[in-house]
Formats: structure tokens, C-alpha cells, sequence
């Protein structure tokens, strides 16, 4: 290791630290770092003996790393990975800042690593991801993709990376053949992770898959499963995970072994991610590969922020919906019990293309107390034309996050916001939570 | 014939990509909020759905170039039905590559022509750096119209109408200046996603066309419920005019 290498970590570190001191900007040092020291990202990465693996797709990676990096040190292994959303090559690089040596050393095992399906092709080859797992083509800030056929193409490159393992969502329009859209390479196992028919059809948008046209070497749902959704109730679902030397032995004598797992909240869309989490960890571990560790690695989880989370706000309880997409939202709002008592929205520029509201059934929503954000009046007019009452309107988001808290105590106990990604971080910040690194303490 | 406003919505499965759909129930429902019955019918290929000659509004949203190419021979399936609704007076509104197949000519980025129903006397080309970001135009016959450009390609519109000059983002052409084409009953452009909803003066202008052209009236003038549906969209509308962003 280099001199540049050492002041990169320790200038990436003050940086880091100054950053945190102010509230703010948690790629920055990363970024900094890359820029005194270009290869420090990728060096660091390679010395890593297990290797890379790789979560990327539309939703769920930020939970769905959380919960692979856990499954995987729950068998004992040293893990590296990047927190929420800190899926860019500085982000990537800002999370190594606080773990490795000076001389740019890291002690892991393997990396578990979330990547930004439009930066894939280049973090792919940065890393060069032993292991791939691709959970979902959905639609999604078409404003940057422009079409899910693009982000399909540009997983695809993420997928042929792969060396040892790609684990797909069967489910998914695009992803249940993607192994014969994408060269073979020998030595790479292929396998899917899914939901019993009768969970997956039957979920109020299915599993909100892209539209995709054109040919399909196999249709969503029918190829074998290796680990498999069999039961869902509440936040709890039952995975079937197949045993791991399945090829060897035929597999046919050989039964699943079913194991229940806590979800971060209720949706069958955490149910997928959590088998998702566990058919990369069968994967990647092979006969290490043990199904009960699943099981206690995701009771133990904190959940990622924003995925289902529960603030605790002057003695209430704010449960927080992230709209990042029609998707999510859609099934965040398909997952919900009932009618929130109380709803606040707050969506600005971080979503620069709101239509695709007119394309979301928001009959999960009786009225809503009050919107906020630079986008709040396009919500208005959708609300306006489906006859949903709208409390009040407010572009101002501190007096609007006032007003809100300042309502009774809603009987259920708790308050809903749905808020975009950047109004996510901005108004937990104005709440007075700070972590911005970690993905998962609050 | 029913005293009912009738609405053929063209390809909604494969020209739906991003909230499009929007403009239908957008127009369906100022039509009802001023007792104007309104019978939406779909066409997705194949047989001719009964109504569909009969049809008093068409609309036609965008999508993927994967799905205008899907789209195009099924456009041209029931492109003489089309010229016939358009030639007669019935209003159109199409949208980006719903837009683009409803003109003469689509010129793909490998040089490929597909050939389009020819409604509208325009011409496509794929290519050219995409523009994505807010966009605003001042239209001489509406004023302002607002919402959000996101396009790879060019139109050709000739010495044809435009919806209006360009105030933010590009239009039809490498050098902004005019987007779309309006003349007459025949509205066409890539300002996607549901145009409707931030210009509701667009959609009573298509409205009034359809139901003049039918003798039929609206028996509510000025419903509580629209008044406060367009305040809003006046807002949104100021919201990004103010503070136009592109990427």
C-alpha cells in the first residue's frame, strides 16, 4: 500500500468527520478520497479474500442488503458493506474510509454490497461481483432511465459479470430469463428465488413488475425456485429454502426445509426480498449455507430507515413510507391494514417527473391531512380528481411538518408519512435524527 | 347513439407509460362533474371494438421504443378508421410515441422507417441528446402550458400550428423553438405523462370540440369540484414555471 493510499484514508476521514459534525454529505469523503487515490476503491475491494457480492434493481436493495450481510455474518464471516443508498462508487468508498487501516486494509471476509442499477455496468467492473442478485425491473424514475427497458439492459451487463453465482427474482417480467438474455459462463450457478403462486397473484398490484414487450425465453413465475415464499401473515413470512447440494443428489428425496423470518414490516414485497437475501446466501455460502441462521439473522434486524420504519416523535409513534417509485409506493400502499388515521406527504424535486401518480391506486387512502414539497400541488390535483380530501397544502416544509405533528393523537396509535427519498432525509433531520451513516440505528 | 361523450383510448397496455392513462380519467371526469355521461372505449389490437368508428375523442399515450414498435403494425391496422375520426372532426390527443406512429413517418436511430397512420402530417426522428426536465410553453391560444419533456427525437412539423413556443426545455427541434402540432381538432405532443392534469384548459378545449360537434350540453356549468381541481393545477403550473429544473 501506497503513501497516496494512507492520505487518502486519512484526508477521506477528516473529511468524513467534518461532514458528520455539520449534518451532512455523506458521500463526500468517499468522493475525496477517490480523487486522491483512484484505485483505492477497487485495490481495496479485490484484496477482500470471499469476494463481492452484489445486490442491485428498482426496490428493496437497501433492505435487501441489510439483510444478506446479515444472514452472512450471522455464519460467522467478517462482512463489508455499504450503507443505505450509499450505492455510488464515493459512497461505496466513504463506508471503506471508516473500516479500513491506514494502509488501506480491510478486514473482511467478503463484501456485501448494494450498487446503483445506473452506475452497475461501471461498478461491476470496479468490483468485479463474484455474485450477482438482481431483485426487480419496476418502473422507475424514468426522468434518468428514460425506459425499464434500459435498466434491464444495464442489469444484464451487471449480471454477465458475475463469475460464481446469479440469484434472480423469478417473479419478475424481465429478470426469469436473464440468464439467457446474458452470455453462459461456465462455473456460474443460476438460481431464483419467488412466492407460491397463490401469494404472488393474488397481491393487490402482483409484484409490480414492469411491463416488458417483445420475446421472453420463459414466463415470470415458471422456473424452480430455490428458496420459495410459502406463507405470509402479517410481518412474518415462511421461506422454503431447497438444500443447497440439490444438482448432486437429484434433489428429489431431499425436502425443503421451511424456516419463518420477521420482515421489516408487512408486504410481500419484504417477504421477496428476504427470500432474494436468502437464495444469495445459499448461493454464495454453499454447504456452509445453513437455512435456521437465516431465520435468527433477520429477527435480530434493525430495519433500513424509511423501509417500514417506526419514528418515535414527542411520544408518538410516525410510521414512514418511502415513495422512491410507483412501485414502492403502490406496494407500500397495498400493504397497509387500513385507512391511515392521520397522512402527511411530502414529495420536492428529488422526484423531478411525478405522472406516474396517475398510473398508482391510492384507494388505500381515505384523505390526507396535508402535502408538502415543490411537488405537492401536482399530488393536490390527483387527490382533487379521485374525490380523496386534502387537508391543506403547504410548499413551506417545516410549517407543514408542524401542523402535522400538531394534530390530536390519532387513536391508532401512530401517524403515516409518505414522503419522497429527499424529503425522507431532510425532515428526519429537521426531527432531529442525524445518523447518516450505518443504515439502520435510529 | 347514447347521450353519453364517447372516448376511444388507443393502446392503453402498450402506449401507457407514464401515467398517460391519467388524461383519460382526467377527461371522463370533468365531463362528469358537469353531467356529461362519458363511455370510454379501448382498443388494443386485434377486432375493432363496437363504438370504435363512433368514437366523439381519441387519445393515444407513449411508451417505450420496444412497444412503439410492437404498437406500429397494429396503428396501422386501423389507420383509415383514424383518418376517416380525424377528417370528420373528432378531436385527437396524442402523446410522444403515441404522437410519433399517428404521423407519416417514424425514422428509428438504426435508420429503420416505420411507416405511421399518417393523422397527423408530421415526421420523427430518433436520436440527438435526450432532453429530460420541466418544460413550459406559452401557447397564443391558451397561454401557458406546463409539464414535463422527456424525449429522445426530433418532429418535424412543417409550416403546420404548433401548441406554442418553447419558454423552458426544447420542443421539436434541435434549437428550441415550437412544440407539438395544433391545428384544428389534431393535438399532438411530447409533453408526456398526463398533460392534462396541469392544463385543464386543454382538456375542455378537446371536450368542448367532441360534444359541440354532438350537439350535446353540459347540465352543470361551473361545478364546485372542478373550481377547486384547477386552483390547484393553477398552483402546480406556477410551482414549476417559477423554478423550471431539467437534468
Amino acid at each position: 500500500m501506497s503513501i497516496r493510499t494512507t492520505a487518502a484514508v486519512l484526508v477521506g476521514r477528516a473529511v468524513r468527520v467534518a461532514a458528520r459534525l455539520r449534518g451532512g454529505g455523506s458521500a463526500i469523503p468517499g468522493a475525496v478520497a477517490l480523487r486522491i487515490d483512484p484505485g483505492f476503491l477497487e485495490r481495496t475491494i479485490a484484496a477482500i479474500p470471499d469476494g463481492v457480492v452484489a445486490v442491485s434493481g428498482s426496490n428493496g436493495k437497501s433492505t435487501t442488503t441489510n439483510m444478506l450481510a446479515a444472514i452472512v455474518r450471522a455464519h460467522g464471516l467478517a462482512v463489508f458493506t455499504n450503507p443505505s443508498g450509499g450505492n455510488l462508487p464515493q459512497g461505496i468508498a466513504s463506508a471503506l474510509l471508516s473500516e479500513v487501516s491506514t494502509s488501506g486494509r480491510l478486514k473482511a471476509d467478503i463484501a456485501v454490497l448494494e450498487i446503483d442499477e445506473g452506475y452497475g455496468t461501471r461498478l461491476a467492473e470496479l468490483l468485479k461481483p463474484k455474485t450477482v442478485l438482481l431483485l426487480n425491473i419496476q418502473i422507475d424514475q424514468l426522468n434518468r432511465y428514460h425506459e425499464p427497458d434500459r435498466v434491464a439492459a444495464m442489469l444484464g451487463r451487471v449480471a454477465a459479470a458475475s463469475t460464481d453465482g446469479l440469484v434472480l427474482n423469478r417473479e419478475d417480467n424481465f429478470l426469469v430469463d436473464l440468464d439467457a438474455q446474458i452470455p453462459a459462463r461456465p462455473g456460474r450457478a443460476v438460481s431464483f428465488f419467488g412466492g407460491l403462486p397463490e401469494l404472488v397473484l393474488p397481491a393487490g398490484h402482483g409484484v409490480a413488475s414492469a411491463d416488458r414487450f417483445g420475446e421472453a425465453a420463459a414466463s415470470p413465475g415458471s422456473r424452480e425456485a430455490a428458496v420459495q415464499v410459502v406463507a405470509l401473515d402479517g410481518a412474518r413470512a415462511t421461506l422454503a429454502i431447497a438444500p443447497v447440494d440439490d444438482h448432486r443428489d437429484g434433489g428429489a428425496n431431499r425436502e425443503p426445509v421451511e424456516v419463518v423470518v420477521k420482515l421489516p414490516s408487512r408486504g410481500l414485497h419484504y417477504a421477496l426480498d428476504a427470500a432474494g437475501a436468502a437464495a444469495a446466501a445459499r448461493s454464495v455460502l454453499g454447504e456452509r449455507f445453513r437455512p435456521e441462521l437465516v431465520a435468527s439473522a433477520l429477527d435480530a434486524l434493525a430495519t433500513v430507515y424509511g423501509r417500514g420504519e417506526l419514528l418515535e416523535v414527542e411520544g408518538e409513534r410516525i410510521e414512514i413510507i418511502m415513495m422512491k417509485n410507483p412501485a414502492s409506493l403502490q406496494l407500500n400502499l397495498d400493504s397497509l391494514e387500513s385507512a391511515p388515521e392521520q397522512v402527511f406527504l411530502a414529495v420536492d424535486e428529488g422526484t423531478p417527473d411525478p405522472s406516474w401518480i396517475y398510473d398508482i391506486d391510492f384507494s388505500a387512502l381515505d384523505h390526507v391531512d396535508g402535502i408538502t414539497g415543490s411537488k405537492a400541488w401536482q399530488f393536490a390535483v390527483r387527490f382533487g380528481y379521485l374525490g380523496i380530501p386534502v387537508g391543506s397544502v403547504d410548499l413551506d416544509v417545516r410549517a407543514a411538518l408542524k401542523a402535522f405533528l400538531a394534530l390530536p393523537k390519532p387513536a391508532s396509535g401512530h401517524k403515516v408519512m409518505i414522503l419522497n427519498y429527499e424529503q425522507m432525509m431532510d425532515i428526519r433531520k429537521i426531527l432531529g435524527f442525524k445518523e447518516l451513516e450505518g443504515g439502520g440505528a435510529s | 347513439m347514447s347521450a353519453a361523450l364517447r372516448i376511444l383510448h388507443l393502446f392503453p397496455t402498450l402506449l401507457g407509460l407514464n401515467g398517460e392513462g391519467g388524461n383519460v380519467d382526467i377527461l371522463r371526469r370533468r365531463a362528469e362533474a358537469r353531467g356529461l355521461a362519458v363511455e370510454v372505449v379501448v382498443h388494443n389490437g386485434g377486432a375493432v371494438a363496437p363504438g370504435f368508428d363512433d368514437a366523439d375523442l381519441v387519445f393515444i399515450g407513449s411508451g417505450p421504443v420496444s412497444a412503439e414498435i410492437i404498437a406500429q403494425p397494429l396503428v396501422l391496422e386501423v389507420a383509415e378508421r383514424l383518418r376517416a375520426l380525424a377528417a370528420d372532426g373528432r378531436p385527437f390527443l396524442a402523446i410522444g410515441a403515441g404522437f410519433q406512429l399517428l404521423g407519416t413517418t417514424v425514422t428509428l436511430e438504426s435508420g429503420e422507417v416505420l411507416g405511421g397512420a399518417a393523422v397527423f402530417p408530421v415526421t420523427t426522428r430518433h436520436g440527438g441528446t435526450r432532453v429530460v426536465g420541466d418544460f413550459v410553453l406559452d401557447s397564443p391560444r391558451v397561454g401557458p402550458i406546463v409539464g414535463f419533456e422527456n424525449r429522445g427525437s426530433f418532429v418535424e412539423v412543417g409550416p403546420h400550428g404548433t401548441l406554442g413556443r418553447v419558454v423552458y426545455g426544447r420542443g421539436n427541434t434541435e434549437t428550441p423553438g415550437y412544440e407539438g402540432f395544433w391545428e384544428d381538432n389534431l393535438l399532438g405532443t411530447h409533453m408526456h405523462g398526463p398533460i392534462l392534469a396541469n392544463n385543464p384548459v386543454l382538456a375542455d378545449s378537446l371536450l368542448d370540440l367532441a360534444r359541440l360537434r354532438r350537439g350535446l350540453e353540459y347540465t352543470i356549468a361551473d361545478p364546485d369540484e372542478l373550481r377547486a381541481v384547477d386552483e390547484r393545477a393553477r398552483q402546480a403550473r406556477a410551482t414549476i414555471a417559477a423554478n423550471p429544473l431539467s437534468e
